[in-house]
């Protein structure tokens, strides 16, 4: 099993060979401490910043006790009156877990890189509700690398049609983050 | 207690959902998207996001031949971009170097039209604000308030006789600011043309072209899942980063945020890729990898959504 999870995390299975590590994944508690392992080495090997050890363990005893009805509504599905009930459920269910995300975005990662911005200052709801199901991505700082895409990515926004120039500012501004060519 | 809060908040929901666009709200959107074309202007500007801020200026000579635009960073090292209508040159002192991106096909810089923004009401309540004076001209601000979560919310300060856009800020479904871009001075009318020259220092920096081309990726196995609500997709394009190997972009927009999906390989990078999610002001990047490429989404959206559609990329080989 562990060289199948292995090969699970490399990206290695074809479709059909998924569903047997995936389930053991969510029964057996040897297959899961053999992935979570297999992400420590990995995560220590490529130098990404690590959560905190029980880190999982906590968030999914937090998401546990969250009522169930936080998450995007399905992108299809017409939000009519019923819409509007779930919105303020899902806006008090998000207080409580505002803490949570606050701390998982800067207690651990902040001291690891030379944070030019304050990343998410303001963790918002329709983004505690869409990392309800996947893993929360782990927080990275802007780095100058990133100013390639951002140029690309501007060059083609239609943002430019209704400011002019002005946003392109963003895309430059990354010149100056130390560390990086 | 949280039932008052969630009463409390419901009311406070009910009162956004009656808003409606006004009639008279959509015809000022219009004057500042027409004013953003048609005018000519010099003048400085401070950009906000978080505690930081970078005052630049910008200069427009608008002509037949769709306008030249330059913008000069004046903080810390002077970056400079101009911009005409099919070509776009970035300047960067620190690293001499010049970045091109020019196209043969002008019409693949995707613009909205004044008579298209009708078009954004399907995702956004687009209300009138009140009026207030900014950098000396008097402007009439326009909410424009996302009608769901996938998308930020914009405030526009515009001038009242000419419709330029003299403050902007987009705010996330908190009413938070994430950014705001404000005049601090303005000059409308006739510019010099000299004033739309590169800058002299750059004559000799090495110069990497974009070399952009159309292309089609489904052809080569990749897809985008279930698009989000209202993005649709409206370019899609091979091009260079960084003088290393072509880079595949996808954008996807709903008239007024845009996503974009870069695919590239992973080996031939120069550095290990960093999968997460990086944010400045109100835009979002977020890597990942599929099928041993890497995938990174950059879009003026929140992160939830920028990550939404980076999570739909796959690669089925034919």
């Amino acid at each position: 099993m562990k060289a199948k999870i292995s090969a699970l995390m490399d990206g290695e299975l074809d479709a059909h060979e998924l569903s047997e590590p995936m389930s053991a994944l969510g029964q057996d508690a040897d297959a899961f401490e053999t992935w979570r392992t297999y992400h420590l080495i990995s995560d220590a090997l490529q130098g990404r910043a690590m959560l905190a050890n029980d880190c999982l363990r906590r968030v999914s005893a937090r998401l546990a006790d969250e009522p169930t009805l936080i998450g995007p509504l399905p992108a299809d599905v017409a939000r009519p009156q019923r819409a509007r009930w779930f919105v303020p459920s899902a806006l008090a269910a998000s207080v409580a877990a505002v803490a949570l995300v606050g701390w998982m975005a800067f207690s651990p990662q902040q001291s690891t890189g030379p944070l030019l911005v304050p990343v998410a200052k303001a963790p918002q709801p329709a983004q505690v509700a869409a990392r309800a199901a996947p893993p929360a991505p782990v927080r990275l700082p802007m780095t100058a690398a990133t100013r390639d895409y951002l140029i690309a990515h501007q060059a083609l926004s239609s943002r430019n049609s209704l400011q002019g120039m002005a946003p392109f500012v963003r895309s430059v501004a990354a010149e100056s983050i130390p560390g990086k060519p | 207690m949280s039932r008052t809060l969630g009463a409390l908040l419901l009311f406070t929901v009910a009162g956004w959902a009656q808003a409606q666009t006004t009639p008279e709200a959509l015809d000022w959107l219009r004057k500042i998207y027409q004013a953003t074309e048609k005018l000519s202007y010099t003048g400085t500007f401070v950009y906000q996001q978080g505690d930081r801020t970078e005052t630049s200026r910008i200069t427009r000579l608008a002509d037949a031949a769709g306008g030249t635009e330059k913008l000069e960073v004046l903080d810390g090292a002077p970056r400079e971009i101009l911009r005409t209508r099919d070509e776009i040159r970035c300047y960067l002192p620190e690293s001499r170097t010049v970045k091109v991106d020019r196209r043969s096909d002008p019409r693949a810089f995707p613009a909205l039209l004044p008579e298209q923004v009708g078009g954004l009401t399907d995702y956004y309540v687009i209300t009138m604000g009140e009026r207030r004076r900014i950098a000396g001209f008097k402007c009439q601000v326009i909410v424009l308030t996302p009608k769901d979560d996938l998308r930020y919310g914009y405030r526009l300060w515009a001038d009242a006789s000419s419709g330029m856009l003299l403050k902007a800020q987009t705010f996330d479904r908190d009413g938070h600011t994430m950014e705001q871009f404000t005049f601090t001075h303005l000059e409308i009318g006739s510019v010099a043309r000299e004033r739309l020259r590169p800058p002299r220092a750059a004559q000799g920096w090495h110069v990497e072209q974009a070399g952009v081309a159309p292309a089609n990726l489904s052809q080569s196995g990749w897809s985008v899942g279930a698009e989000l609500p209202g993005f649709r997709k409206i370019v899609e394009i091979r091009r260079m980063l960084r003088d290393a190997q072509p880079v595949a972009q996808m954008v996807y927009s709903d008239g007024l945020a845009a996503v974009s999906v870069f695919i590239e390989p992973m080996p031939g990078r120069a550095e290990a890729a960093r999968i997460g999610i990086s944010s400045m002001g109100a835009v979002n990047v977020y890597t990942r990898e599929v099928a041993n490429h890497l995938v990174t989404v950059v879009g003026e959206a929140p992160a939830a959504s920028v990550q939404r559609i980076g999570n739909t990329v796959e690669y089925h080989p034919q």
